[in-house]
């Protein structure tokens, strides 16, 4: 194997995003990543930097003439108050996840169904499958540094160069 | 316009099913969104696609959808942005429908477990915004047990007065029971993985594999319809996948549009699309595998897949699909695969069973109704069926009934429950609203 001899790498550090640095530190953080990614299923439009909805929602303003005014004045004033913030956050649509914590569903008696008792819960058993996060294969093994699966030494390799590290699901 | 003048609205989170009540189709499905193009700056109204063709091939026919960006008035399946809503509804009423809401009753579909505060905002809507004369609003499950056992009045599902409502649509699965056209929302289990998530799966396969689509989100709406099954065993689908060239039975080419000779999508040898209805098991009473697939079973596991990948012509602007097609609609059924934290649909549907008292569960067990747009894809009873069986005890018979029209299964519902007699007076009128408010007047819905 090639692995045998020490491992010659760039001497460039690689560029991680931001987030990613913070949440691949622990292997609860990798979960936490893993959540993300999920959530982005969810997301109506792609784009990998639309992480959250509020900011799909401030784009989307943006057609009439007033948000862009808007748009432009808060880059040149580089930070918003936090009034500004606020009124802001009035504005625009919440999304889901904050109507329900807003609905305080777990105050609720256990007795009352709620949408969290409606989710269906983790499954009985914990096996599951592991698909290669390049070729879609089934996977025996794991990125030792992000925690995604690979199947073989040529897809490892595509993995290393494409997205390992990258906050890209 | 009809001349009851009940307006059916089944106001799911990817289409929008309208029409009027006692009629059998709805009049208009619409896409619940507004798209605009890159190029541009204004938000459209995409155009609404007939009941009359398939729903599947209208859609792009005449508009541009080319990395399009979407603005959903709906979020995991319920209402956030009602002023969206309200721009979508008015050009639905005013241009589409032509109707007066003053002059008309609404019965609207609201997912199960809406939180109270989109509740009020749906009434705002209704109500004051769109001064409707009545509204009735129903949950889904009940109102395709209505249909259902409506149709068939001597079936199980009539008789027993009881069934239990898998509904996999765009945002969520529900299985819910339903008992005498009251859902039992204690025994109501939800899965968050509908339609949407999973096209947002495949794009992100594609773009990562082939070709980078993560804006063209119609478009592998459409390759998802068109491509997509259901495996019966992934294990050996798997091994059958590794197959390079033509001799896989599953890689199918999909032709991106190039917008000079193409404006749409398509799939380049259509007849290879069902090559893998051959290789149906024993057990479905299908023949035997065929022979070349049997003698390609020998074969070393090695994956070659990378490089046949390399193999295609980018520039050509077409992309393979091979096992990507059955494990993405794989997530429903195990969702634990993609690293949710949740049971299949098999296992959702016996937490549901299992919710309700012990005397139902052999009747539940046995009408089971499939509805929802995601229930589609091929093979998908066949194989909850084989999952479902060795959870089921064995003196249960297990029945799954799919809908001719899974997609519009609600509405239909609900255009029988709109055109039966009590129903004007199930309704809250505009007046009753004005004088008791959103709340008081929710307790007339049992929900």
């Amino acid at each position: 194997m090639e692995d045998d001899g020490v491992r010659r790498m760039s001497s460039r550090t690689r560029k991680v995003a931001s987030k990613m640095v913070a949440a691949l530190a622990s292997t609860d953080n990798r979960t936490q990543a893993a959540i993300a990614r999920l959530d982005a299923l969810e997301n109506d439009n792609a784009g990998f930097e639309v992480a959250d909805a509020n900011n799909d929602d401030d784009e989307a303003s943006l057609d009439d003439e007033e948000g862009y005014m808007q748009k432009k004045q808060s880059k040149s004033t580089k930070r918003k108050t936090r009034q500004a913030k606020a009124l802001e956050a009035r504005k625009a649509p919440r999304t889901f996840l904050e109507l329900i914590h807003e609905a305080n569903l777990e105050s609720l008696p256990p007795h009352v169904p709620s949408y969290l008792r409606a989710a269906v819960g983790p499954p009985s058993s914990t096996s599951r499958r592991h698909f290669c996060t390049v070729c879609g294969f089934s996977a025996s093994y794991t990125c030792v540094r992000c925690g995604m699966r690979f199947c073989s030494y040529r897809c490892q390799n595509v993995h290393n160069d494409t997205r390992c590290l990258k906050f890209v699901a | 316009m009809s001349s009851t003048n009940v307006v059916v609205l089944d106001n799911g989170g990817g289409l929008i099913k309208a029409g009027f009540g006692v009629e059998h189709d709805p009049a208009v499905i619409l896409p619940n969104c507004l798209y605009r193009s890159p190029s541009s700056k204004k938000w459209l109204h995409p155009h609404p696609l007939h009941t009359t063709t398939t729903s599947t091939d209208s859609t792009a026919a005449e508009l541009d959808f080319t990395s399009a960006a979407v603005r959903r008035p709906l979020d995991r399946g319920y209402l956030i942005n009602s002023d969206l809503q309200r721009e979508i509804w008015s050009h639905l009423f005013s241009s589409i429908l032509r109707i007066n809401p003053t002059q008309s009753s609404l019965l609207v579909t609201e997912p199960l477990f809406t939180l109270p505060s989109i509740q009020r905002s749906l009434d705002e809507l209704v109500f004051e915004d769109f001064n409707f004369r009545a509204l009735y609003v129903a949950d889904s499950p009940s109102l395709v047990h209505l249909y259902e056992a409506s149709r068939r009045p001597d079936g199980l599902v009539s008789r027993a007065q009881c069934s239990l409502v898998v509904d996999c649509g765009f945002s969520f699965t529900h299985a819910s029971p339903v008992f005498q056209n009251f859902t039992l929302n204690y025994g109501v289990k939800r899965i968050d993985l509908g339609g949407k998530a999973l096209t947002n799966y495949l794009k992100e396969l594609v773009s990562f594999r082939s070709v980078n689509v993560m804006e063209e989100t119609f478009l592998i709406d459409d390759v998802k319809e068109k491509l997509c099954f259901v495996s019966l065993d992934v294990p050996r689908d798997l091994r059958l996948a590794r197959e390079s060239g033509k001799e896989n039975l599953f890689r199918c080419t999909y032709v991106l549009p190039d917008g000079i000779t193409y404006t749409k999508g398509f799939v380049k040898h259509p007849e290879r699309i069902h090559n893998y209805l051959a290789l149906k098991d024993g057990t479905c009473g299908f023949p035997p595998l065929p022979e070349e697939t049997k003698g390609n079973m020998n074969r070393p596991e090695i994956a070659e897949m990378p490089q046949d990948r390399n193999r295609i012509d980018l520039s050509k602007n077409e992309f393979d699909l091979t096992n990507e097609r059955f494990l993405v609609p794989e997530m429903i059924f195990q969702p634990a695969n993609l690293g949710m934290n949740e049971a299949g649909l098999a296992e959702c549907i016996v937490r549901a069973v299992n919710s309700c008292h012990p005397h139902l569960h052999p009747v539940l067990y046995e009408s089971i109704i499939l509805t929802g747009g995601s229930t589609l894809f091929p093979q998908f009873s066949e194989r909850l069926e084989k999952e479902l069986r060795p959870l089921v005890p064995d003196d249960y018979h297990v029945k799954i009934t799919t809908q001719e029209d899974p997609i519009l299964g609600v509405w239909r519902g609900g255009s029988l429950l709109a055109s039966s007699p009590d129903f004007e007076a199930m309704c809250v009128t505009k007046s009753e609203y004005e004088e008791l408010g959103s709340v008081r007047c929710r307790k007339r819905f049992f929900h």
